[in-house]
């Protein structure tokens, strides 16, 4: 099966156009409230929501094929491949049904920005300048091959977000938006040094190059250190994670779709393709860092699983959960440095995975949103469509289940049982993840529709419609490919069990745990808040600073003392001066006696040192009278 | 032995020279210079140089004796000086350093002399080139004594040469009245008289415009000392 | 043996003449004195050019008397020096009468006492005779106290006073020392007596008693107290040709008798070293804490003529290497020094004259308003500071190494301590002319005549340090025994 491959020359108009398109709307965004600042607008309007329309378009259409553009920034050099058709695919697919659903979510707010209210003007503003920037940063991170355009991308998508965090402006989204800042800041700074390192060393300036150079050169390794934590602040390494659950959960909900769907997969990209993944012959420290890799995406898989369950909010148990899936994925990553000859299989997985994850967790952000403002559908049928992501991601249904049985299959085949035993073990953390968002959304939902009121129009639909772009994320991947995903793909009736212990397990835990745990389960939310690492870190931190300040105060009372102490000694100094200078007197008054001092003494000087000839030149006692 | 004259002329010299110095009547002091330069004139005559004698008499006793009296008289539109200095003497506190000073002066004159004469310098001089000499020395000292104690600028004018005629003394009393002593004492006889004209006649014009005839007063004007 | 040559004669007395000339009808255009002042500084380079043929003596019969004199390197170059700024003194001086209102009858008197003074400094540098000494010593002496006393203030005749008859008594004691000198050696002309005399204890009193006539007329601490309140009130041109050369008469001579006598008394030597270190630090500190600018420059003055007396004891017993050294640096000093006073005095006349003020907080605003005359003065200012590439940096260089060479340390801190005061307090000027937040004084336009000659002067002292080499040549042979 081939997918549908238009001209090769339609790749560079279609390219061009993609990345364009989103710009084009900003600017018309950012015109039209220049121009006429006191005209209310419907910023999310039609042609706001087609930003990513243009960028579908190409990843189902297009060719495979690259476009050099000499006179962009070092030459640019962006490129289309079938990994890239599919990261591609997801992210616009995501991208557009968010946008959609922002549509909805977001109306109350333009209602009452066209009702002149000047506070939801200016946020409803940001939000339409800044949601398409952050995806045209994240598209051409995508599409970049030449390190310069995708560093670009990277950063612009990076610091084009943080608008969207700060959204509501609430206390909640401050602390967000400063982790998310904070953690950025570090991140980029890292990534930047990691770059710069690799790319100065290697003369590289495209992504394979550094790729090469990183396996090569002699300090290769810490660069892919610097490289792999850089990235791992947008991937949510366990430790780099901090601002995760902090910023998704107060985000828009549309806005948290892409930030835990797509854009957390900016950091998985980033590794794809700077780290040595399955090459053969490189410095066998890498292994270390595989390792280290390795056990940290273990570790994350687990913990936020733990840290996760504890979650009153919808949002940060998911956001939890999606620093437990990347820790997964960390760990098949991983496997590249450390299993080289099982990479090309495992790397496959991972594209896929994180196409699965992508959507399906875009799906149940957007969910959230639903079970918020439930449209007028009967109980049973929108809680039976809410459970099914749900019950994707638990590795049960649809793409979940194809996943994972992809998962074991490779593994197995790697030899990697404990591995996959391990993994399985983490998607049993995820059922349990998974229940207990449902069952907070479930316990949340009169009081949270009490307050929102029913959902508008757009959202069900673009919900719905990622539900089944999720679910059937299997079929449409291998049309797109042409590859996978046949009926082989689909595991056979006997490996079923060896699927699903885990969410069984994962139910059974849930219900153990949630009926023993009830009397202490608000008590252990209080204890174990979202944000985990964040909270000492900053209580640190603001210690710190309040010893800093204290220490700089003391400074500048030691510096004035200082200061006080030397004008006190200029001012002796003067007033010594100036009693010196009076005796400037009593010499004018002295002259004669000076004179006279200056001669005797002058020529006592002189007798006294010639001692050749005496003073007295006749015999003592002499003359006789 | 020194000729009787000899000794005379030096016992008047030196009454004549501490006439000058300690008489607070301005008037009477400056009579005394003349008196005291006539007599200078005089033991000129004795050392065998008459030449060097009748500038003695023309230019100390009438010229430099004639402006100092002219002064005090205070011919035209200047005020006149008070006829007799009321100024304070110097403060005690320096007087021992002031007279150890004199007469380590003193004593290095004598160690010259002595060096110079040989010993017999010591025994009562024999001949009048060394009495004139050790005479010098006395006056010279009497001179700076009233230098460094009085502020009258008068009187320290009139001390000035009186400290003068005493270095002259001595000049010709170590090397006789050969043509450089005299070209020398000509010089300073000269300088004197120019010195004591013009010491006058900025004494009356500061004490028309000041009212001041001692030093002292003008400090504040180099003092320097900034705030 | 000649007898003086006739240009040599027209040399000496030409601005005495001149003077006299002057006197009876005072000139009041800058163009005519340049026009006839301008042949005796050419007259002085020349003879300066021709003395590389060798140096002139000679002798002069007065009946009984017979004076000597000599012309060698040093004595041509300070002859040069006398001219030029004798001629930028004189062309100062007819701005300077039209810029203020001065008496006629005192400015009249400026010319023969100018003349008299160059008449007295030639002698001083030519004579080669304790009596021709004597003579150029007592004329320069007395025109100098009669050019201080012309403005005629209490201040001034106060001030003039002190110094005439300080100056008196030290003509007093340095004719005690010849008296001894002559008494003892019998001969009066430097030649014979260089040859005859011993350094016995007549000699040492002797020279005793001169040296502390000349340390007072030179002005070097603790005999100095005369020279600030005498500048405080003088005229600018008198200021600065008093401030550049006249003290520095009597230092040549002194340098002259003493290593002619007593070459070898390292003590005494090391005493006056003292009171010139004791000079730059006491000059120093007064110009630091001066309210006035003209008491500023002439606290510098004592200062740097502290400077000068470094070179006895570098010269006493030290090593050819170092002498030689110590000696070009206290020409070199001397030179530049006179150049960049002039300048200085000259710059902070046209300053004071500008502001019509007196203290130092008076010349708020010169910064903007007089950039000229600040520059001016900053410029000879450097020289003062020694900074490269002037001549005082030139010589503190050298007495610098001939310090160092000679392990006489202590001079090495005097230089640099008396460096550090001296950007003290020209920085303080420097501060109170930047000043701007305080009303404006009504500034007076100054001929521009005025501003040129401080600017060439300064100018001239910057351009000996670079050009030190050629003046140093011309001392080299004929300066060292």
């Amino acid at each position: 099966m081939t997918a549908l491959h238009l001209a090769p020359q339609l790749l560079a108009p279609l390219l061009v156009a993609a990345l364009l398109w989103p710009l084009l709307l900003a600017v018309r965004v950012l015109l039209r409230a220049l121009i006429a600042p006191e005209r209310p607008r419907a910023h999310l309007d039609w042609l706001w929501i087609s930003a990513p329309a243009p960028a579908l378009l190409l990843a189902l259409l297009s060719a495979e094929g690259s476009l050099w553009l000499e006179a962009w920034l070092f030459g640019g050099h962006w490129a289309l491949d079938e990994q890239r058709r599919l990261l591609l695919t997801f992210t616009a697919l995501l991208w557009g049904l968010s946008g959609w659903y922002a549509r909805g979510y977001l109306a109350g707010e333009q209602t009452r920005a066209l009702a002149g209210d000047q506070e939801s003007r200016s946020r409803l503003l940001r939000f339409a300048l800044f949601w398409p920037l952050t995806l045209c940063g994240n598209l051409l991170l995508l599409v970049a091959e030449d390190i310069a355009s995708f560093y670009l991308g990277f950063a612009l998508m990076t610091f084009a977000a943080f608008p969207l965090v700060i959204h509501t402006g609430t206390r909640a989204a401050r602390t967000g938006g400063l982790a998310y800042l904070v953690m950025a800041v570090l991140g980029e700074g890292v990534l930047l040094a990691g770059l710069l390192w690799a790319a100065g060393s290697g003369s590289a300036l495209t992504l394979s190059e550094l790729r090469t150079t990183l396996a090569t050169a002699d300090a290769g390794v810490w660069m892919g250190l610097l490289l792999w934590l850089g990235f791992g602040v947008k991937a949510g390494v366990i430790g780099l994670h901090l601002w995760l659950a902090l910023a998704h959960p107060v985000a828009p909900t549309p806005a948290s779709a892409v930030l835990s769907g797509v854009m957390i997969k900016a950091g998985l990209v980033g590794w794809l393709s700077t780290l040595p993944l399955g090459m053969t012959g490189v410095d066998g420290s890498f292994r270390e860092l595989g390792l280290a890799m390795f056990w940290a995406g273990l570790l994350g898989a687990f913990a936020a699983a733990l840290w996760g369950v504890a979650q009153p909010k919808p949002k940060a148990v998911l956001a939890y959960s999606s620093v437990s899936q990347m820790g997964m994925i960390t760990a098949l990553v991983a496997l590249g440095l450390l299993q080289p000859d099982s990479w090309p299989a495992v790397g496959a997985l991972v594209v896929l995975f994180a196409a699965h994850h992508g959507l399906t967790k875009g799906a149940l952000f957007l969910g959230v949103g639903i079970s918020e403002r439930a449209p007028p559908w009967p109980t049973w049928l929108l809680w039976s469509l809410l459970t099914l992501p749900a019950l994707s991601l638990s590795g049960a249904l649809g793409s979940g289940l194809i996943t994972k049985w992809g998962a074991k299959t490779a593994l197995d085949t790697a030899g990697e049982k404990t591995v996959a035993f391990w993994l399985s073990l983490a998607a049993a953390g995820t059922t349990a993840l998974m229940v207990r968002a449902l069952w907070r959304q479930w316990l949340e939902r009169s009081q949270a529709n009490a307050a929102n009121g029913p959902s508008l129009a757009p959202m069900p639909m673009a919900w719905l419609l990622s539900v089944l772009a999720a679910l059937g994320l299997p079929f449409w991947a291998g049309w797109l490919t042409g590859e996978r995903a046949g009926g082989d793909a689909w595991p056979p009736l006997s490996a079923l069990p060896a699927l699903l212990w885990p969410l069984g397990l994962g139910l059974l835990l849930s219900c153990i745990l949630g009926w023993s745990l009830r009397r202490v389960a608000p008590w252990l939310s209080q204890r174990l808040p979202a944000g985990d690492l964040w909270w000492p870190l900053a209580a640190a931190g603001r210690w710190l600073g309040r010893l800093i300040h204290g220490l700089l105060r003391r400074l500048a009372a030691w510096q004035a003392a200082w200061v006080a102490w030397w004008v006190a000694r200029e001012h002796d100094g003067a007033t010594g001066l100036d009693a010196l200078t009076s005796a400037e007197g009593w010499l004018r008054r002295q002259l004669p006696v000076l004179l006279l001092a200056v001669a005797v003494g002058l020529a006592a000087v002189l007798l006294l040192s010639a001692k050749s000839t005496p003073l007295w030149p006749w015999p003592v006692g002499w003359p006789p009278w | 032995m020194a000729p009787i004259e000899a000794w005379g002329l030096a016992g008047l010299l030196l009454l004549t020279a501490g006439f000058c110095l300690l008489q607070r009547h301005l008037w009477r002091a400056c009579l005394g210079l003349v008196a005291f330069a006539l007599l200078m004139a005089l033991a000129w005559l004795l050392l065998g140089a008459p030449w060097l004698a009748l500038a003695e008499a023309l230019l100390g006793a009438l010229l430099t004796g004639g402006t100092l009296l002219w002064t005090l008289r205070g011919r035209g539109a200047l005020p006149r000086l008070a006829p007799v200095d009321e100024t304070p003497q110097r403060a005690r506190s320096t007087a021992p350093l002031r007279w150890l000073l004199i007469l380590s002066w003193l004593g290095l004159a004598g160690i010259a002399l002595i060096w110079l004469l040989g010993v017999d310098a010591l025994t009562p001089p024999a001949s009048a080139t060394t009495l004139l000499a050790a005479t010098g020395v006395l006056i010279m000292g009497l001179g700076l004594w009233a230098f460094t104690i009085q502020r009258h600028l008068l009187r320290r004018l009139l001390a000035f040469n009186l400290l003068g005629s005493g270095v002259f003394l001595l000049l010709a009393g170590l090397a006789g009245p050969v043509a450089e002593v005299r070209g020398l004492i000509l010089v300073g006889l000269v300088v004197a008289l120019l010195g004591s004209i013009l010491g006058a006649v900025l004494l009356l014009r500061l004490h028309a415009q000041a009212g001041q005839i001692t030093l002292s007063g003008a400090s504040p004007a180099g003092s320097g000392s900034g705030p | 043996m000649s007898p003086l040559p006739l240009h040599l004669l027209w040399l000496l007395l030409a601005p005495l003449a001149l003077g006299l000339l002057a006197w009876a009808s005072p000139p009041r255009h800058s163009g005519l004195v340049l026009l006839v002042v301008l042949p005796l500084p050419l007259m002085a380079l020349w003879l300066l050019l021709g003395i590389e043929a060798g140096p002139m003596a000679g002798r002069l019969t007065l009946g009984p008397l017979t004076l000597h004199w000599r012309l060698d390197g040093l004595a041509a170059l300070l002859g040069l020096l006398t001219q030029l700024l004798l001629l930028a003194s004189a062309l100062y001086a007819v701005g300077y009468a039209r810029a203020t209102i001065l008496g006629r009858r005192a400015y009249a008197w400026l010319w023969p006492l100018l003349g008299g003074l160059g008449l007295g400094l030639g002698l001083i540098w030519i004579a080669a005779d304790l009596l021709l000494l004597y003579v150029g010593l007592e004329l320069m002496g007395l025109c100098a106290v009669g050019m201080m006393l012309l403005p005629g203030s209490a201040e001034a005749l106060s001030a003039g006073l002190r110094y005439l008859l300080f100056a008196l008594v030290g003509s007093l004691t340095w004719l005690l020392g010849i008296a001894l000198l002559l008494g003892a050696w019998g001969r009066l002309d430097l030649a014979g007596l260089g040859a005859v005399a011993q350094p016995d204890p007549v000699t040492q009193i002797a020279v005793a008693l001169l040296a502390s006539g000349l340390l007072l007329k030179a002005a070097i601490v603790p005999l100095h107290s005369w020279l600030a309140p005498v500048h405080g009130s003088a005229w600018t041109p008198v200021s600065a040709i008093h401030g550049a050369l006249v003290v520095k008469a009597s230092f040549f001579i002194l340098l002259l008798l003493w290593r002619l006598l007593l070459p070898e008394a390292i003590a005494g030597a090391w005493a006056l070293g003292v009171l010139g270190s004791l000079a730059v630090l006491w000059g120093g500190v007064q110009a630091c804490r001066a309210a006035g600018l003209k008491q500023l420059v002439a606290w510098s003055t004592i200062g740097q003529l502290g400077y000068l007396m470094l070179a006895f004891p570098l010269l006493a017993g030290t090593s050819a290497g170092v002498a030689a050294m110590a000696w070009q640096a206290t020409w070199v000093q001397l030179a530049g020094h006179a150049l960049a006073k002039a300048a200085m005095f000259m710059a902070a006349g046209n300053l004071l004259l500008s502001t019509g003020a007196q203290r130092l907080e008076g010349l708020t605003g010169t910064s903007r308003r007089l950039p000229l005359s600040l520059m001016t003065f900053g410029l000879a200012a450097v020289t003062i500071m020694g900074l490269p590439p002037s001549a005082g940096f030139t010589a503190k260089w050298l007495w610098l190494q001939a310090s160092l060479a000679a392990g006489q340390w202590p001079w090495v801190l005097v230089l640099a301590l008396g460096t550090l005061l001296s950007a003290a307090y020209v920085f303080r000027v420097l501060r109170c002319s930047f000043v701007e937040d305080v009303p404006e004084p009504v500034f007076r336009e100054l001929p521009l005549a005025m501003e040129l000659i401080a600017l060439a002067l300064a100018l001239a002292a910057i351009g000996l340090g670079l050009a030190a080499a050629w003046p140093l040549a011309a001392l080299a042979p004929a300066g060292l025994p």
